[in-house]
């Protein structure tokens, strides 16, 4: 298994393919569903794809952070830490990262190829 | 009229029964490859002797709706190479709803319900890797018109036909498409038996005064899932001969 750079390659062709995108500038920082416009087919389709291409079981609700709100609003009711507990449930995001989807997400879904390429990197050592 | 296949291997669940062999039989018949699932040990024997004069041309699979397990071994035996998907498989709970086991009641909707759903998520997934696949369930015309004690097998069709119709509605666009069939009375298997127990009287609310048979079934689902059929898309067919269009 290659470095990130080489996940992010592959995804990026992944996605190209996927969503019939040509021409777009796709970099790590993409929102796939603000910035592609990705649906839920899209994703499931992405999410199956990721699963044959790199050799990786695939859960959609982690890979995509489907229940990140979720998760902020079940560690404030039972008085947890919220970067903590995120943490602790998406193993693969940096605190950074978590803190950065925290600090944006009343714009919208944050999910970015950058998730992605973490998910891919972290699921992988595991294989 | 010849028919036309996008694919050619078939997984039936509930492959013991007389319905999935005699529909195993004209799929291999038309160059398909029928998987036949069964759920004890007898299963082979069953579908062994059914089939003999068709050795080699199909398969078996070990599935036990009950057993998360068994779902998982299925899937990495058949892998991904899945075109089609025909569901006979059904268990039986009778009881007054007011009457029931609450255990059994839990047991048999986690089997006939849920594991359906792991089962359709998987097949669906292998499905959209090629952006192709063709579900057909089996379900009943009892379901909608269910006699007393039949509660729980009716809420279990129904909630299947949902999983199915709504798995039509979600992967339409990317090629695979679903179709429930509701049979009625049918001189085949189970239906048979409760035909043999049953006043020869009830088939005159039949507009055609017979049960379907087996033979018309195994038709009609190879036609459901020939190439021609793929615009019937998560929608209920009923077969009865019209015993329930009219009073």
């Amino acid at each position: 298994m290659g470095g990130r750079m080489d996940v992010f390659a592959e995804l990026k062709k992944i996605i190209e393919e996927l969503m019939d995108i040509k021409d777009r500038n796709i970099t790590p920082e993409t929102l796939l569903i603000q910035d592609l416009g990705a649906e839920s087919i899209d994703l499931l389709e992405l999410a199956v794809t990721i699963n044959s291409r790199f050799k990786i079981a695939v859960r959609d609700d982690e890979i995509f952070l489907t229940r990140f709100r979720l998760y902020s609003a079940e560690a404030k009711q039972q008085g947890e830490d919220t970067m903590h507990y995120i943490a602790g449930k998406y193993p693969f995001l940096a605190k950074d990262r978590i803190a950065d989807i925290m600090a944006h997400i009343k714009e919208g879904p944050q999910l970015k190829i950058k998730d992605l390429i973490s998910y891919v990197t972290y699921r992988s050592q595991w294989v | 009229m010849s028919l036309h296949f996008s694919g050619n291997r078939a997984l039936i669940l509930g492959g013991t029964c007389e319905l999935a062999l005699t529909l195993a039989k004209s799929m291999i018949e038309s160059d398909l490859f029928p998987i036949l699932t069964y759920r004890d040990d007898k299963g082979p024997r069953t579908i062994g002797e059914a089939l003999r004069p068709f050795h080699g041309r199909y398969a078996t699979c070990f599935l036990n709706f009950g057993d998360r397990n068994s779902l998982e071994s299925i899937f990495s035996q058949i892998g991904d190479d899945l075109n089609f998907l025909v569901d006979f498989a059904q268990g039986n709970y009778e009881s007054l709803i007011a009457g029931a086991d609450e255990d059994s009641v839990y047991r048999y909707f986690t089997e006939n319900i849920s594991s359906r759903a792991e089962i359709l998520k998987k097949v669906g997934r292998a499905m959209l890797k090629k952006r192709k696949g063709r579900l057909v369930f089996i379900s009943s015309a009892a379901a909608v018109r269910p006699n007393p004690g039949q509660g729980f097998y009716a809420a279990a069709k129904l909630a299947s036909e949902a999983l199915y119709r709504n798995m039509g509605l979600e992967l339409g666009e990317r090629g695979v498409t679903t179709v429930i069939l509701r049979p009625g009375y049918i001189n085949a298997g189970r239906g048979r038996i409760y035909l043999q127990k049953q006043d020869r009287i009830i088939l005159d609310a039949v507009p055609i005064k017979r049960a379907i048979t087996g033979e018309e079934i195994a038709q009609t689902v190879l036609f459901l899932l020939s190439d021609g059929a793929a615009g019937i898309n998560a929608v209920e067919i009923t077969m009865d001969g019209g015993h329930t269009s009219g009073k």
